[in-house]
C-alpha cells in the first residue's frame, strides 16, 4: 500500500542561515496511523511538518503525499490535509461559529453540510459558549480548541497536529487526545502528530520519531524502542525531609523535586538496590517501573541512556 | 487512487470561493471601522472644510479640485492604506497560512480582498462627497461613468497596495511607507490643488502618480469638468495598473515559502 507520506532525505536551510534546520531527514508514514514526532524546541519538528504540509520548500530532499510530489497542484495538499499550526490567529476577525461554517464550506460541503459540521464540531470539542463571540476575545485554551475543530473540519483523510494540547486545562487535555484518538479509529485519518506532552501522547501514538538537532534520530513503534531500554528499570524514590541521600551507580539520576529522585539503573542492580532499601528503611517512599515514552525521549533527546538503533 | 483524485472533490468552484472570500474579508468591518471613520472620512472632511475656507474665493475649479482631491485621499486611505497594512498583517498572524491550508485558489483570495475593501470603502467616500458636496456649495454633475471610475480606482489602489503590504517585512514598516505613499501620491499632483498653482516640475512628475488619473477621472465624471487628461486615458492607465498589480500580487503571493 502507497504510504501516506514518503520524505526522503529532506533538508532545510532558511535564507541567511548556515545551520540546517532539518538535516536529511528521512520516514514514512503508512495509512491509518498515528504518527509521533517528539523532539526539544529548535529540534526542526515544526519546520518539518510545515513543509510536509507544503507551507515551506525542501532545500534539498523530495516529500510525496499519496505517492504524488508536493507543490505540482496547488489544491493537492490543501485539499487532503488539515494543518494545525503551533501558533496562529488564523480567522481573528470571525467568530469561532463563522470560522467553523467558512472552513467546512471552503473544503468542499454544501452550505447545509457545512452548517451541520459547525454543530458536530463545537459540540465535539465543547465550544458552544464561544460560538458566537470572535476568536481574539475567547480565552488561549478556547482559541486552541478552535484552531483544532478548524483543523478537522470536513474531516480531511490526513492531520498535521502541532502541539494540539498547547494551552489547554487538564480535562480539555485528555479530551482532546480522545478526539484524535476517535478521528483515527473511527474515521481511519492518518495523523502526524507534534507534541510535548510525551506522557499523555503516548496514550496515542502508534508509531513515533525522535529529533534531535535537525536530524531524525529513530523512527519505530514505542513498544520496540522501548524494549531496548527495558534492560533498564525507573526507580522513583523519596527521602525524608533533610536526608543526604546517597545514591547507587545509576545510569542517570535526577533530582525531580525535593527529596525525590527519578534514577535509571540496570535491570539488576534496580531489583537488588530496592531489596536494600526495603531492608534499611531509609527511603520514605520507592516506585519501580519499566522505561515509558518520556524516558525513551529523555534517552534520545538528551542521550542521557543508551540509544537504542534507529528502525 | 481514490484518495489522490478526492482533493477535486473537496475544492468548491472559484465563484463559490470567491463568495465565501468576499464574506470572510468583509468581516474586517469588525476592528476596521473606526480607523475607516477617522482617515476614511473625517480626515477628508476636516481637509475639505479647512482648504475650502482658504480657497472660499480663488472659484469654483479650485472647490472642485478640493472635492475630488479629498475623495481620493479618502480611496487612499481606505482602500491602498488598508489592504497594504491588511496584507502585512495577514502574513504576520498567520492568517496567509491559514487561507494556504484551505483548497482555495490564490486569485480568488486576491479578488475577494480587493473588492472586501473597496466595499468597506465606500460609505466613506460616499459620505465624503455628499458633505464636501455641502460644505462646499458645489453643483454636481454625476456622469454614470463614475460607476466605473470609482470601482476602478479603488481596486487599482488595493492592488498597489496588496503589493506594498506583501513587500514589507512588518506590519509596522507597511504602516509608515503606506502612509508616506498616500501623502506623496497627494501632493505630487493636481490632486487637492489645481495645475496651475504648482510648480511646473510636479506637472510632469504627476503622469507617475496614479492619483492624478484617479482626481483627474473623479473631476469629470463627479463635477462635469473637462481635464488635461481625458477619461478615456484615466480609466485606461487605472485599468493597467490594476491588472499590472495583480499580476504581481499573484507572484509575490506564493505561500509556499522559499
Amino acid at each position: 500500500m502507497t504510504a501516506v507520506y514518503e520524505v526522503s532525505n529532506v533538508t532545510k536551510i532558511y535564507p541567511g542561515q548556515t545551520v540546517p534546520a532539518n538535516d536529511a531527514i528521512s520516514l514514512a508514514v503508512e495509512p491509518g496511523e498515528i504518527f509521533g514526532l517528539l523532539g526539544d524546541n529548535g529540534a526542526g519538528k515544526s519546520t518539518l511538518v510545515r513543509q510536509m504540509a507544503n507551507l515551506l520548500a525542501p532545500t534539498r530532499g523530495t516529500i510525496r503525499l499519496f505517492g504524488q510530489p508536493l507543490g505540482l497542484a496547488p489544491l493537492y495538499v490543501p485539499g487532503m490535509v488539515g494543518y494545525m499550526p503551533q501558533n496562529g490567529m488564523a480567522l481573528n476577525n470571525l467568530t469561532v461559529g463563522e470560522t467553523l461554517y467558512f472552513t467546512a464550506h471552503l473544503r468542499g460541503l454544501s452550505r447545509r453540510d457545512a452548517k451541520a459540521e459547525r454543530e458536530r464540531l463545537l459540540d465535539l470539542l465543547d465550544l458552544g459558549p464561544a460560538r458566537d463571540r470572535l476568536v481574539p476575545r475567547i480565552s488561549g485554551g478556547q482559541r486552541r480548541l478552535a484552531l483544532l475543530a478548524t483543523t478537522i473540519a470536513a474531516s480531511p483523510p490526513v492531520l498535521v497536529l502541532d502541539e494540539p494540547t498547547n494551552d489547554l486545562d487538564p480535562v480539555h487535555r485528555r479530551h482532546v487526545w480522545d478526539v484524535v484518538h476517535d478521528l483515527n479509529h473511527a474515521r481511519g485519518t492518518t495523523i502526524i502528530l507534534v507534541t510535548h506532552n510525551v506522557i499523555e501522547a503516548e496514550r496515542v501514538i502508534q508509531r513515533v520519531g525522535f529529533m534531535r538537532a535537525g536530524r531524525l534520530v529513530a523512527v519505530g513503534r514505542p513498544g520496540a524502542l522501548k524494549a531496548s531500554l527495558n534492560e533498564h528499570l525507573r526507580l522513583e524514590l523519596t527521602f525524608p525531609p533533610g536526608t543526604d541521600p546517597t545514591l547507587p551507580p545509576t545510569v542517570e539520576a535526577r533530582e525531580i523535586g525535593p527529596g525525590h529522585w527519578l534514577l535509571v539503573m540496570e535491570r539488576a542492580a534496580a531489583l537488588a538496590y530496592v531489596a536494600q532499601i526495603e531492608t534499611e528503611r531509609q527511603v520514605e517512599d520507592f516506585r519501580l517501573s519499566t522505561a515509558t515514552l518520556e524516558d525513551l525521549y529523555l534517552a534520545l533527546v538528551h542521550n542521557a541512556a543508551p540509544v537504542p538503533e534507529v528502525a | 487512487m481514490f484518495l489522490t483524485s478526492g482533493y477535486k472533490e473537496r475544492t468548491q468552484p472559484f465563484w463559490v470561493q470567491l463568495g465565501d472570500l468576499i464574506l470572510i474579508q468583509l468581516a474586517n468591518w469588525r476592528w476596521s471601522w473606526r480607523g475607516a471613520l477617522l482617515t476614511g472620512l473625517v480626515a477628508p472632511l476636516l481637509s475639505t472644510a479647512a482648504l475650502g475656507l482658504f480657497a472660499r474665493d480663488s472659484g469654483e475649479v479650485a472647490l472642485a479640485y478640493i472635492l475630488t482631491g479629498n475623495m481620493v485621499m479618502s480611496l487612499l486611505f481606505g482602500t491602498f492604506d488598508r489592504v497594504a497594512a491588511h496584507f502585512a498583517y495577514m502574513r504576520a498572524v498567520g492568517r496567509l497560512d491559514f487561507f494556504a491550508t484551505l483548497p482555495i485558489y490564490r486569485s480568488a483570495l486576491i479578488v475577494a480582498t480587493v473588492i472586501a475593501f473597496l466595499a468597506l470603502a465606500l460609505p466613506s467616500l460616499i459620505l465624503t462627497l455628499a458633505f464636501g458636496t455641502l460644505i462646499l456649495d458645489l453643483p454636481l454633475a454625476i456622469s454614470p461613468w463614475l460607476l466605473v471610475v470609482v470601482p476602478l480606482i479603488g481596486t487599482s489602489l488595493c492592488g498597489l497596495g496588496a503589493l506594498i503590504g506583501l513587500s514589507m517585512e512588518t506590519p509596522e514598516n507597511v504602516g509608515n511607507v503606506s502612509s508616506l505613499i498616500t501623502f506623496v501620491l497627494v501632493g505630487l499632483g493636481p490632486v487637492i490643488i489645481p495645475l496651475d498653482r504648482l510648480p511646473p516640475i510636479i506637472g510632469t512628475i504627476s503622469y507617475l502618480s496614479p492619483a492624478t488619473y484617479a482626481a483627474s477621472a473623479l473631476r469629470q465624471t463627479v463635477l462635469g469638468l473637462s481635464d488635461r487628461i481625458p477619461l478615456g486615458v484615466d480609466l485606461l492607465v487605472l485599468a493597467l495598473l490594476l491588472i499590472v498589480s495583480l499580476w504581481a500580487v499573484g507572484r509575490k503571493l506564493d505561500w509556499r515559502q522559499g
